[in-house]
């Protein structure tokens, strides 16, 4: 009840989000100096031609008939065509996806599995080695572009010692799975292990640093309220004091921070991209601006901001069925 | 002939802060006869919710249990270490503070158990009250489960065990048994509907409800003594009533003994057997209610009931000196002048640590004073020369004696930019009540 | 503002710990070296070809491998650093030390304008949403979510994209008081960078000042100077603004630091409009990663000793003043 109440209002505030999203993107293209023509064909053609172009586009209406048209086709779901390709931009977003998101999802699960234990060892060891350890790799971690370690890890670990490749990305997840469970065969598999290691870890890095520096502080002050010294007074096992009750709460506000954080993440992804030809969104995106094809820009961008806003709700769900003080309120 | 359940021989808790070593607790001993129930009084700083919290074994870094001994009568517990520690176990005693960590941690919440200030705070936001207490009500169940002598290994629970449950429900900790336990507990306690009321979150109970709330998860463990550190305080005037009658109803029912840490000696009077008044981390008056209430030597005892205006009856008192003040819990004794000292090892002089606000102070207060017997019961025993001679004025110290600073702190409370001085005393008692939990 | 136990919290917390002052002496260094770049440099950070046979050369202490063309043939030779280049020379060879000054300039410019530009827009709107509340804040942090939907270095892309990089050229003191002979006459600061930093790292500000306003509104002084007459306008300025300073500092000195990681990010991209940037010199280096690996690796370095520096003095100022910021700032790495 409360919280089917809380996922529609979040939904209607998300829909807000998004239609300011296509709205800015809109208005940047309207401003955007230049003609757009000139984009697609040569210069040099008669006039003839670029005004039929111009009709095409509909660029010869009024401005708020384009933004009108656009929003109309937004909500069927058509994004237009690449000026530069003349392909439908719908395509050329869906096909970037899954390498975009494999490298993010990746780098997710690199930064969890290794920032958790290590934010709770810190958190729980408070002024030993292994806590300085800690904190100063989350200090160099949130410290360190991501592109430039991305080159460090490339000379390192690919030019000197040639353990993993530079990039590139020769089978797709699901292609290299699908392979797995029908033949078998699971060479495929380490293939896109082998080639995504260097890129998810130096997506997954910042991350790492970031869960590790909340986590640890985020425990420190659990363990200072005085509910767990009472619940110590339980005499419950430790275990469950430091996991059920102190690292649970810890990661409750984590939670929210890493949904906003997932701006970070995909700027990371861009990045991330170029330094390892990731033929993920990123990579599409600088394409696209460098050559200013707007319909391409626009495409990717919303795409972009739908899932900031989805991902978003999904982790104020989580948010509130963890914390239910939220549904409340 | 009733028996000691807890004796504490010279116990001494100091912390050790960046402003110094603090002394919280220094030489302390204290009886406490099974069955009964035990009161220290003492304004916020003077050591009582950490003597409380030593016994329990609740002291947290930067503090620690420097000096004494705590014997526990426990013939299980005792047979159960004889054979390792043979040297901390008389008779049926046990010395807890020489068995290991892991022993006395088996006995919180089957053998101790606590009630907090701040019911507020002192429950898990994010879990259900009813989850809260099945925990507790797990822990005796294992307890009672498995002999005295395997149970501190038993009470383990591994982090493996804690990720499977999280798939497979019989892994988990708290068993199903238990949160019908702890649905009992509730009603026992008095909260209506307590099946629904388990199932919600501390925040949508009120205080009231959430101290009773607490009593039930401490008696969940089925403890030999209950340490109830200001169980009221934090609670309308009201409502403290209705958890005292509460306390008492089940102080009786089940003959549990009772540690009772309060400021306020309307809840000492009703609710207590014995009674030690604390000032500066010692005992410095104890002995029944009559001996503190009609026959009390130490002049801080007297400057604490003269801080009660209305002697008639508890109830009335309590609700007296609520309305007197209610912002600061430092302020409820505001009519003894100055404030409780600095327990900074290196302010602390070799004195009654009294004397800088005491009015009878005389020179031979300029030595700290042993335990004299008082007038009253064989109990009585009181921590002041005046047990001894009477108070004549041509022994008496000058009023400015120790300076001006200490004795014009009484105007303190009317004087938020304290001096330089005054910050000092404050800042350790913070510090002290910060890691011992007297937070406001 | 900042009373004297803020000001002996934060010495005491200085003094207690060695990580703050790392970061000043670090961050010292680096402010030094950007301010007196023309006078330290022992190149001109822009002259090419100091190389005689195509070759870079790498730092002191160090040798390179490279090819030269013998007779038709291509042999592998060594090549030994120069003096005259303390960390060497790059791909067009250029004074990696003499850049690597320059490049200080151009960080530490953005990072601090840019912030500066995230504060006037955020702290306002911050103050006003978390004042008025009501429908007045929900439409406006309704913009701020279409702000945070849009991740930093994705706008801040496009807005170069479109608007081009508008240099800015800075001129140079010494140069102009003749003390720095052949050093470029002016420092370029890339505008349009400056400026988008500002624009995608407002909405932090806005929140954290929003936060503070938003408790700040109901204290009971406000209430009675809201009762004996006072306006909003003068509430806002005499007691909300004030008080939101705190985290608004902190958040302030975190963003510095996560705001030299976006520029350099852009200049990696090819977005900023300057050559002299730490991140354009790593983007440089990169095709040469085999043969000259300190082209990329040296201007490194000096982001991560300067976003570190940053970082350590955050952190002082957030132990000690103990403001509340949700999470960290914006952070676009």
């Amino acid at each position: 009840m409360a919280f089917g109440k809380f996922l529609l209002k979040r939904s209607l505030q998300g829909i807000l989000v998004v239609w300011g999203v296509v709205t800015v993107l809109f208005g940047l293209r309207a401003i955007t100096p230049g003609d757009p023509v000139n984009l697609i064909v040569d210069p040099a053609v008669d006039l003839e031609t670029r005004e039929r172009i111009r009709q095409e586009l509909g660029l010869d209406e009024p401005i708020y008939v384009q933004y009108g048209d656009y929003l109309g086709d937004l909500l069927v779901g058509d994004l237009g065509y690449s000026y530069q390709s003349s392909r439908p931009v719908a395509t050329m977003v869906i096909e970037r996806v899954p390498a975009t998101l494999e490298l993010a999802i990746a780098a997710t699960i690199v930064a969890l599995v290794i920032a958790i234990p290590l934010g709770v060892i810190s958190g729980t060891r408070r002024n030993e080695p292994a806590d300085y350890g800690a904190t100063s790799f989350s200090l160099v971690g949130i410290s360190t572009p991501n592109f430039w370690l991305g080159i460090m890890l490339i000379l390192l670990l690919a030019v000197e010692f040639n353990i993993f490749p530079t990039g590139r990305r020769p089978v797709a997840f699901h292609d290299a799975l699908w392979t797995f469970l029908t033949t078998f065969y699971v060479g495929d598999l380490l293939t896109w292990l082998h080639h995504i290691a260097l890129p998810a870890v130096t997506l997954g890095t910042y991350f790492t640093a970031l869960i590790t520096r909340l986590t640890r502080s985020g425990m420190l002050d659990e363990y200072g309220k005085p509910y767990v010294t009472a619940t110590e007074a339980k005499g419950i096992p430790e275990t469950l004091i430091r996991y059920k009750h102190v690292l649970r709460n810890t990661m409750i506000p984590i939670i929210t921070v890493l949904g906003l954080q997932l701006g970070t993440l995909i700027g990371g992804a861009v990045v991330t991209e170029t330094v390892f030809s990731w033929p993920g969104l990123g990579l599409r995106l600088i394409t696209a601006i460098n050559n200013l094809d707007w319909p391409l820009i626009q495409g990717i961008i919303v795409f972009v901001g739908i899932s900031y806003v989805i991902i978003n709700i999904g982790v104020d769900a989580i948010y509130a069925t963890l914390n239910p003080r939220v549904l409340d309120e | 002939m009733t028996t000691d359940i807890l004796r504490v021989d010279g116990l001494s808790t100091r912390f050790f802060t960046e402003q110094g070593q603090v002394n919280a607790v220094s030489d302390l001993d204290l009886r406490i006869e099974r069955g009964e129930v035990f009161g220290i009084v003492g304004e916020s700083g003077s050591g009582k919710s950490v003597t409380a919290r030593s016994v329990i074994d609740l002291i947290e870094s930067p503090g620690r249990i420097t000096d004494g001994e705590i014997w526990f009568n426990d013939d299980g517990l005792a047979e159960a270490v004889a054979d390792d520690h043979p040297e901390a176990v008389d008779g049926s005693f046990v010395n807890l503070l020489e068995v290991p960590e892991r022993v006395r941690r088996s006995l919180r919440g089957t053998s101790f158990s606590m009630i907090f200030q701040d019911p507020e705070s002192s429950f898990n936001p994010s879990l259900t009250v009813g989850e809260q207490i099945a925990e507790a009500v797990e822990v005796q169940r294992r307890a009672s489960a498995n002999p005295r002598s395997t149970r501190a290994k038993t009470r383990e629970y591994s982090l493996g065990s804690l990720v499977l449950s999280t798939v497979l429900p019989s892994r988990k900790y708290v068993s199903e048994a238990s949160r019908e336990r702890a649905i009992e507990l509730l009603e026992l306690v008095g909260i209506p509907d307590p099946v629904e009321r388990a199932d919600e979150y501390p925040h949508e109970y009120s205080g009231g409800m959430l101290q009773r709330a607490m009593i039930a998860q401490a008696l969940a463990g089925e403890p030999d003594v209950l340490v109830a550190d200001e169980p009221t305080t934090a609670l309308d005037v009201t409502i403290q009533a209705q958890v005292l009658d509460l306390l008492d109803d089940l102080q009786e029912e089940t003959g549990m003994t009772i540690l009772l840490i309060t400021h306020n000696l309307g809840v000492v009077a009703r609710m207590c057997d014995r009674v030690g008044v604390m000032y500066a981390g010692e005992i410095v008056e104890r002995g029944t209610l009559e001996d503190v209430f009609d026959d009390h030597v130490h002049p801080y005892t007297e400057g604490l009931l003269g801080s009660i205006p209305d002697l008639e009856g508890p109830t009335a008192r309590r609700a007296a000196d609520d309305r007197a003040e209610k912002p600061r819990g430092g302020g409820r004794l505001e009519p003894i002048p100055g404030n409780v000292p600095s327990l900074l090892d290196r302010e602390m002089g070799d004195r009654c640590y009294f004397a800088d606000r005491c009015p009878k102070a005389m020179e031979d207060c300029l030595s700290h004073p042993p335990e004299y017997d008082g007038a009253g019961s064989e109990e009585h025993e009181v921590r002041c020369v005046l047990a001894t001679r009477e108070y004549t004025e041509a022994r008496a110290l000058p009023t400015d004696y120790f300076g001006k600073a200490d004795r014009a702190a009484a105007d303190k409370h009317a004087d938020p930019d304290g001096t330089e001085t005054d910050v000092q005393p404050e800042r350790a008692e913070s510090t002290v009540e910060g890691t011992g939990g007297e937070r406001r | 503002m900042i009373s004297d136990r803020v000001a002996s919290n934060l010495k005491a917390e200085f003094r207690r710990n060695l990580l703050p002052k790392i970061g000043l002496v670090v961050l010292t260094a680096i402010l030094l070296m950007a301010l007196f770049a023309p006078v330290l440099a022992t190149h001109n950070p822009n002259t090419t070809g100091y190389f005689d046979d195509g070759t870079s050369y790498p730092p002191m202490g160090t040798t390179a491998e490279s090819y030269e063309v013998v007779d038709g043939e291509r042999q592998s030779i060594e090549v030994e650093p120069s003096s005259e280049h303390l960390l060497g020379t790059n791909n067009v060879g250029q004074d990696v030390f003499s850049r690597l000054l320059y490049g200080a300039r151009t960080s530490l410019l953005v990072g601090t304008l840019g912030t500066g530009i995230a504060v006037i827009m955020g702290v306002p709107f911050g103050l006003i949403s978390g004042y008025f509340g009501g429908r007045i804040d929900d439409a406006m942090m309704r913009v701020a979510d279409v702000m945070l939907a849009f991740p930093s270095l994705v706008l801040a892309l496009a807005l170069v994209g479109v608007f081009g990089s508008m240099t800015v050229s800075i001129p140079d003191p010494f140069v102009a008081a003749g003390l720095a002979e052949g050093m470029p006459s002016s420092t370029p600061l890339p505008g349009t960078v400056t400026l988008v930093v500002g624009l995608v790292t407002w909405v932090w500000f806005a929140r954290v000042a929003r936060g503070e306003a938003m408790a700040i509104r109901n204290e009971e002084y406000v209430t009675a100077a809201r009762s004996l007459g006072a306006s909003d306008a003068t509430i806002l300025f005499k007691h909300v603004l004030p008080n939101s300073l705190t985290p608004v500092i902190v958040l302030a000195t975190i963003q510095v630091a996560s705001v030299i990681l976006l520029e350099s990010s852009l200049s990696f991209l090819g977005f900023s409009g300057t050559t002299l940037s730490w991140g354009y010199e790593i983007q440089q280096g990169q095709e040469y990663l085999r043969q000259n690996w300190w082209i990329s690796t040296i201007p490194g370095v000096g982001i991560v000793l300067a976003v570190i520096s940053i970082n350590l003095l955050g952190d002082w100022l957030r132990d000690s003043l103990d403001p509340n910021i949700e999470g960290e700032g914006g952070g676009a790495a």
